[in-house]
C-alpha cells in the first residue's frame, strides 16, 4: 500500500481548508511539501494499484508540483493589488489548490474513468481563476473555456465507455498491458480520445478556447494552464494512445496543429496571446513525439518539462510587463530593456527557450523528435521543420522589438516578481544543459 | 421484439424529441423544463433496464439521474433566471430554420459517425435488446446538444446543450455497458459542479457574441 | 368455359360496384363529416350550432347563385376549380379510403403518385389564385406558398415512411399489413410518421391552431384563396375541400392511425360505410379536443409547426431505414 500518492493528492485540499487563516503561506508550504513528496516517490516507483506511477508519470508529477509552487509564489505578489476582482484573494488560492489537486488526481489514478473525472474537475476548479481579474472580456474567455472544454471532454467520455466495453475494466495498467493489437473498436477509442482530450491539449480544430483563456487569465494562472494543465491532458491522452498506438492519425493532427499555431501566432498583436499559440505549438510537438514512440517519448518529455518552466517564465514576465505598462498590446510595449532589465532578461531567455533555441531543453527535445520523424515520414519532417522555424522567427522578432526597440520609462514593480520569472527561465536553461551533459555522458 | 424493447426504443426517441423541443424554445424556463423532461425519460429507461437485468446498481443510477439531473440541475438553473423577468427569452430565433438546420446537422453528423465508426462494431446491448442501432439515439442527442451550444448565444442555452450532451452519455453508457457506479456518480457530481460554476457566469454575462479582443 | 366467363364477369361487376360505392360515398358523404365536426364543436362551446347538413345546404345555395368574375381574372381562375375537383375525385379512387382492396383506377398511381396529385391540386389552386387579379387572393397564395414548401415535403416523407414499412409503395398492401400485424410490432418511423401526418392534416384542412375559418380573419390561408370565387365555382371549391378533408382523414385513419376492421369481401364491403363513420368519429373527437383547447397561432408560427412535423417525419424515417 502506497501512502505517498494519497498525501500528494490530499495536501492541496488540506491547504484549501485554511481559507480563513493565511491561505497564501499555507499554499506555498503545501507546494514545497508536494515537491518533496514527489521527489520521494521517485524511490518507490514503478508501482500500480489504486495509483499508477512510472517514470513518465513521475516527470509529470514533478512538473505539476514545481509549477504549482512557483505559480503560488508569484501569485502572492501579483494578486495583491488587483483592481476589479471576480473572486476574492483567498478564494483564488483555494481554487488554485483545488485545481492542482484535481490535476494530481488525474495523473495518479490508475483508472481511466477517474482520469476523466479529474480532467473535468480541472475545468471546474480553474474556470473561475480566469475571472480573477474581472472584466467583460475575461468573463467571455472564461465562458468559452468552460463550454468548449467541457463539451470536448464530454465527447472523450465515449472513448472511456468503449474502453470499459472492450476490456471490462478501466484499470490503466491492465488495459495498457493487455497486449491489445488494435482492431476497429480500439481505433475508435483512440480517435475519439484525440478529439475529446485534444480540446484540452490544443489540437488544431478544437483549440479555440486556448488563446482566449491564456490571454485573459492572470499570468500565474496562464502559467499553470500552459505549463501543466495542457500536459496533464496530454498525459491522459497518451495513456489512451498507449492501448494501441495509431501514429498516422496522431502525427498528422499534430503536424497540422503545429502549422496552424505558427500561422496564427504570426498575426497576434497581444503578447500573452502570442505565447498561448506558442504553447499550442509546443504541446503538439510533444504530442508528435509521444505518437512516434521510442526515443520520441524522451524528446516529448524533455520538451514538456523545459517548456513548463520556460512558459511560466514567459507568462510571469508578461505579468510584470502588464503590471508596469498596463497594456496587453505589443505595440504599446517598447524598449523595456532600460527600465526593466530583469524582466527583459527573463522574457528573452524564456522566449528563446519556448521556441527551441539551443541549448535549451526544448531544442534538444525537438531535435530528438525531428530526428525520429525523419526516419518515418519526410513530408511531415519538412513541414514541422518549416513551421517551427516560422514560429521561432515570429516570436523572437516580436519579443526583441518589445525589449530593444525604442525607449520607455516603465520601472520594475518590486523585485520579487522579476526574480521568480528569471529563476524559472534559468531553470529551463539548466534543465537543457543538464540533460545534454547526461546524454553525452551516456553516449560516451 | 419484446414489448420492453419497444418501450425503450420509443423512450429513447422521445428523449431525442425532447432535445428538439429544447432547441426550438426561445424561453429559458421552457428550455430548462425540456431538460427536466429529457432527464425523466432517461431515468425511466434506466429503471426499465434495471428491472430487465434486475440490477440494483441501475436502480441507484436511476435515482441519481432523477435527483441530480432532474431535480438539482433544474432547480439550480431556474433559480438563476432573473426573478422579476421570469419570461426572459433569447431574441431573434427562427424556430423553423433552427429545426431544419438542426435536423440536417444531426442527420449528417450521426450518419457520418455511425456509418464510419460504429456500424462495423456489433455491440451487445444491455437488457437483451436486439438492435444495436439503438445507439443512434444517444449519438443524435449528443450532436443535438453540440448544435445547441453552437447555435445559441445565451449562457443558459449553452449550459442546456452541455447537460444534454451529458444526458446522451448516460444513455450511451447505459445501452452499451453501464460503467461502474462510482465513476458514474463522480461524473454526475462533476456535471453538477460545472453547472454551479456556469451559473455564476450566468449572473455576470447573459449572452455571448464574438468579441474584437478575442479574435484570431 | 362459360363458368369461367361468368366468374370473371362477376368479379368485374363486384369491382364495379365497389368502385361506384367508394366514389359516390366520398363525393356525397364528405361534406357530412365537416357538418358533424362543426355541430359537435358548437355543442362543446355551449352553442346550438348549425345542423349537420349545413354544408350541403351551403353548396346547394351557392350552386343557385350567380357566378361573377373579377375583371382581370384569367383562364386558370375560371376553370381551375373543375380541375381540382377532378383531381380529388381521382385520388378518391386510388387510396384505401373506404374499400380496402384495389378497385378500378387504383392502378393509375401509387402512394407517391397520390402525394404528387395532391401537390398538383395545390399548385392549380395557387395558379388560379395568382390569376384572379385580386390582392386578397394573391396574399392568400403567397401565404400558402411560404408554408407549403414544408408541408409538401412532409406529405411525401410520411408516405415514404409507411411505404418503407412494407417495402412497397402500394397503400393497400400497407393497410392490410398493418391491420393483420399485432400492435407490438409497430415501428418508430410509423409512430412518428403518424404524428407528423396528424399535424399535417390540421394544416391541410385549415383547422385550429393554424387557421380559423371565416372570411374576416386576417390569418386566412385556404379561405384567402377562395376570396373572389362566387356562385357555382365557390360551391365546387367548398366541395373539393370537403373531399380533400375526407381523403386525408381517411388515409390518416386507414394507413396510419387505425387500420383495423375494414371488410373486403363482396357483399360485406358495404359494412365499410358505417365502419368508416365510426372511425371518423374517433378522428373528429381528436380534432375536437385539439380545436377547442388550443388558441390560434400567430401566422408565421405556422412555419415552426410545419418544421416540427417535417422533423418528426424525416428524422425517424432516416434513423429507421438507413441505420437500421
Amino acid at each position: 500500500m502506497h501512502i505517498i500518492p494519497f498525501i500528494i493528492i490530499a495536501t492541496p485540499i488540506i491547504a484549501s481548508l485554511f481559507f480563513r487563516w493565511n491561505v497564501k503561506s499555507v499554499s506555498l508550504i503545501s507546494g514545497f511539501i508536494e515537491m518533496a513528496l514527489s521527489t520521494l516517490l521517485y524511490f518507490q516507483m514503478p508501482f500500480h494499484g489504486i495509483f499508477y506511477v512510472d517514470f513518465t508519470e513521475w516527470i509529470f508529477l514533478m512538473m505539476v508540483s514545481s509549477i504549482y509552487t512557483v505559480s503560488v509564489f508569484y501569485s502572492i505578489y501579483y494578486m495583491k493589488d488587483i483592481e476589479s476582482r471576480g473572486i476574492s484573494e483567498e478564494m483564488y488560492f483555494v481554487l488554485m489548490n483545488l485545481f492542482t489537486a484535481s490535476m494530481l488526481f488525474s495523473l495518479l489514478m490508475n483508472n481511466y474513468g477517474f482520469m476523466w473525472v479529474g480532467i473535468e474537475a480541472t475545468t471546474i476548479s480553474s474556470a473561475l481563476l480566469i475571472i480573477a481579474e474581472k472584466n467583460d472580456i475575461s468573463l467571455e474567455a472564461a465562458w468559452r473555456y468552460i463550454i468548449l472544454v467541457s463539451a470536448g471532454v464530454t465527447f472523450a467520455f465515449i472513448s472511456i465507455i468503449l474502453i470499459y466495453y472492450n476490456f471490462h475494466t478501466l484499470n490503466v495498467y491492465d488495459v495498457i498491458h493487455s497486449g491489445s493489437q488494435g482492431g476497429l473498436i480500439i481505433r475508435v477509442i483512440v480517435s475519439i480520445a484525440l478529439v475529446g482530450f485534444g480540446t484540452k491539449t490544443g489540437v488544431f480544430p478544437v483549440h479555440t478556447w486556448l488563446p482566449d483563456a491564456h490571454s485573459e487569465a492572470p499570468p500565474p494562472v496562464s502559467a499553470m494552464f500552459s505549463g501543466v494543465l495542457l500536459p496533464v491532458a496530454l498525459y491522459v491522452l497518451y495513456r489512451i494512445y498507449q492501448i494501441a498506438p495509431y501514429p498516422q492519425l496522431y502525427t498528422w493532427f499534430a503536424v497540422i496543429s503545429i502549422a496552424a499555431a505558427s500561422i496564427f501566432l504570426a498575426n497576434q498583436r497581444k503578447y500573452k496571446r502570442m505565447f498561448a499559440y506558442s504553447t499550442m505549438e509546443n504541446m503538439n510537438v510533444a504530442l508528435l513525439g509521444l505518437a512516434l514512440g521510442g526515443v520520441g517519448v524522451t524528446g516529448a518529455l524533455l520538451v514538456l518539462v523545459t517548456h513548463s518552466f520556460a512558459k511560466s517564465a514567459s507568462f510571469f514576465s508578461s505579468g510584470n510587463i502588464l503590471k508596469s505598462t498596463g497594456s496587453k498590446d505589443m505595440d504599446h510595449v517598447r524598449g523595456i530593456w532600460k527600465g526593466m532589465p530583469y524582466t527583459s532578461t527573463a522574457l528573452l531567455l524564456s522566449s528563446f527557450a519556448v521556441t527551441g533555441a539551443p541549448p535549451f531543453g526544448v531544442f534538444i527535445g525537438e531535435f530528438i523528435i525531428l530526428y525520429r520523424l525523419a526516419t518515418v515520414n519526410m513530408i511531415q519532417f519538412a513541414l514541422v521543420l518549416f513551421f517551427l522555424m516560422a514560429a521561432f522567427i515570429g516570436i523572437n522578432q516580436n519579443v526583441t522589438s518589445m525589449v530593444f526597440n525604442g525607449t520607455s520609462d516603465h520601472k520594475e514593480s518590486g523585485w520579487q516578481m522579476p526574480a521568480i520569472a528569471l529563476a524559472c527561465a534559468v531553470i529551463s536553461l539548466l534543465l537543457g544543459i543538464v540533460f545534454l551533459g547526461g546524454y553525452f555522458n551516456a553516449l560516451l | 421484439m419484446n414489448p420492453f424493447e419497444n418501450v425503450i426504443f420509443l423512450a429513447a426517441a422521445m428523449a431525442t424529441v425532447a432535445g428538439f423541443y429544447i432547441q426550438a424554445q426561445e424561453f429559458i424556463r421552457s428550455m430548462i423544463r425540456g431538460q427536466l423532461i429529457q432527464s425523466i425519460i432517461i431515468a425511466g429507461i434506466v429503471f426499465i433496464l434495471a428491472y430487465l437485468e434486475s440490477s440494483p446498481d441501475l436502480v441507484i443510477l436511476g435515482i441519481l439521474v432523477l435527483v441530480l439531473r432532474g431535480y438539482l440541475v433544474t432547480a439550480l438553473l431556474e433559480r438563476r433566471i432573473p426573478g422579476n423577468e421570469s419570461y426572459v427569452y433569447e431574441k431573434g430565433i427562427g424556430v423553423a430554420s433552427h429545426i431544419i438546420m438542426d435536423l440536417v446537422f444531426i442527420i449528417l453528423a450521426t450518419f457520418i459517425v455511425f456509418s464510419l465508426v460504429f456500424s462495423g462494431i456489433h455491440f451487445s446491448i444491455s437488457g437483451g435488446i436486439a438492435g444495436s442501432t439503438i445507439i443512434v439515439f444517444p449519438l443524435a442527442i449528443f450532436f443535438q446538444g453540440l448544435f445547441l451550444i453552437g447555435s445559441r448565444n445565451t449562457t443558459f442555452s449553452q449550459i442546456m446543450g452541455y447537460v444534454e450532451e451529458e444526458n446522451a452519455l448516460v444513455l450511451f453508457a447505459l445501452f452499451i455497458i453501464p460503467v461502474p457506479l462510482i465513476i458514474e456518480t463522480s461524473v454526475f457530481l462533476d456535471v453538477l459542479a460545472l453547472v454551479v460554476i456556469s451559473s455564476i457566469v450566468v449572473m455576470e454575462k447573459f449572452s455571448h457574441e464574438p468579441m474584437e479582443e478575442l479574435r484570431g | 368455359m362459360i363458368g369461367a366467363m361468368v366468374n370473371v364477369m362477376d368479379q368485374y361487376l363486384e369491382t364495379l360496384l365497389m368502385t361506384l360505392t367508394q366514389f359516390l360515398f366520398v363525393l356525397l358523404a364528405a361534406p357530412l363529416f365537416s357538418g358533424i365536426l362543426t355541430r359537435l364543436k358548437s355543442m362543446v362551446e355551449s352553442r346550438k350550432g348549425p345542423s349537420i347538413f349545413q354544408p350541403y345546404r351551403d353548396i346547394w345555395k351557392l350552386l343557385h347563385k350567380e357566378t361573377v368574375f373579377p375583371n382581370n381574372s384569367g383562364t386558370i381562375f375560371r376553370y381551375g376549380p373543375y380541375a381540382i375537383m377532378g383531381i380529388y375525385s381521382l385520388i378518391s379512387l386510388i387510396v384505401p379510403i373506404l374499400v380496402p382492396v384495389p378497385i378500378f383506377f387504383t392502378a393509375s398511381a401509387d402512394f407517391l403518385g397520390g402525394a404528387i396529385l395532391f401537390s398538383l391540386a395545390a399548385f392549380i389552386k395557387l395558379a388560379a389564385a395568382l390569376e384572379s387579379g385580386s390582392n386578397f387572393m394573391t396574399m392568400g397564395a403567397v401565404r400558402a406558398l411560404s408554408f407549403n414548401f414544408l408541408s409538401e415535403g412532409t406529405l411525401i416523407t410520411v408516405f415514404f415512411a409507411v411505404s418503407l414499412i412494407t417495402g412497397t409503395n402500394n397503400p393497400y398492401v400497407t393497410n392490410s399489413f398493418l391491420s393483420s400485424n399485432p400492435i407490438q410490432g409497430i415501428s418508430l418511423e410509423h409512430i412518428f410518421a403518424t404524428l407528423a401526418f396528424l399535424m399535417l392534416f390540421f394544416y391541410e384542412t385549415g383547422k385550429l391552431p393554424l387557421e380559423s375559418s371565416g372570411l374576416m380573419e386576417m390569418g386566412m390561408i385556404e379561405e384567402g384563396m377562395n376570396y373572389e370565387y362566387s356562385g357555382k365555382l365557390l360551391a365546387i371549391n367548398r366541395w373539393s375541400s370537403h373531399i380533400k378533408q375526407y381523403i386525408l382523414g381517411s388515409i390518416l385513419l386507414n394507413v396510419f392511425l387505425f387500420p383495423w376492421f375494414l371488410q373486403s369481401s363482396f357483399p360485406w364491403y358495404i359494412l365499410d360505410i358505417p365502419i368508416m363513420f365510426l372511425k371518423w368519429m374517433l378522428l373528429i373527437f381528436i380534432v375536437l379536443v385539439i380545436e377547442t383547447s388550443l388558441a390560434k397561432m400567430r401566422l408565421f408560427r405556422i412555419q415552426d409547426y410545419l418544421a416540427t412535423a417535417f422533423a418528426f417525419s424525416i428524422l425517424f424515417l432516416i434513423f429507421g431505414v438507413v441505420v437500421g
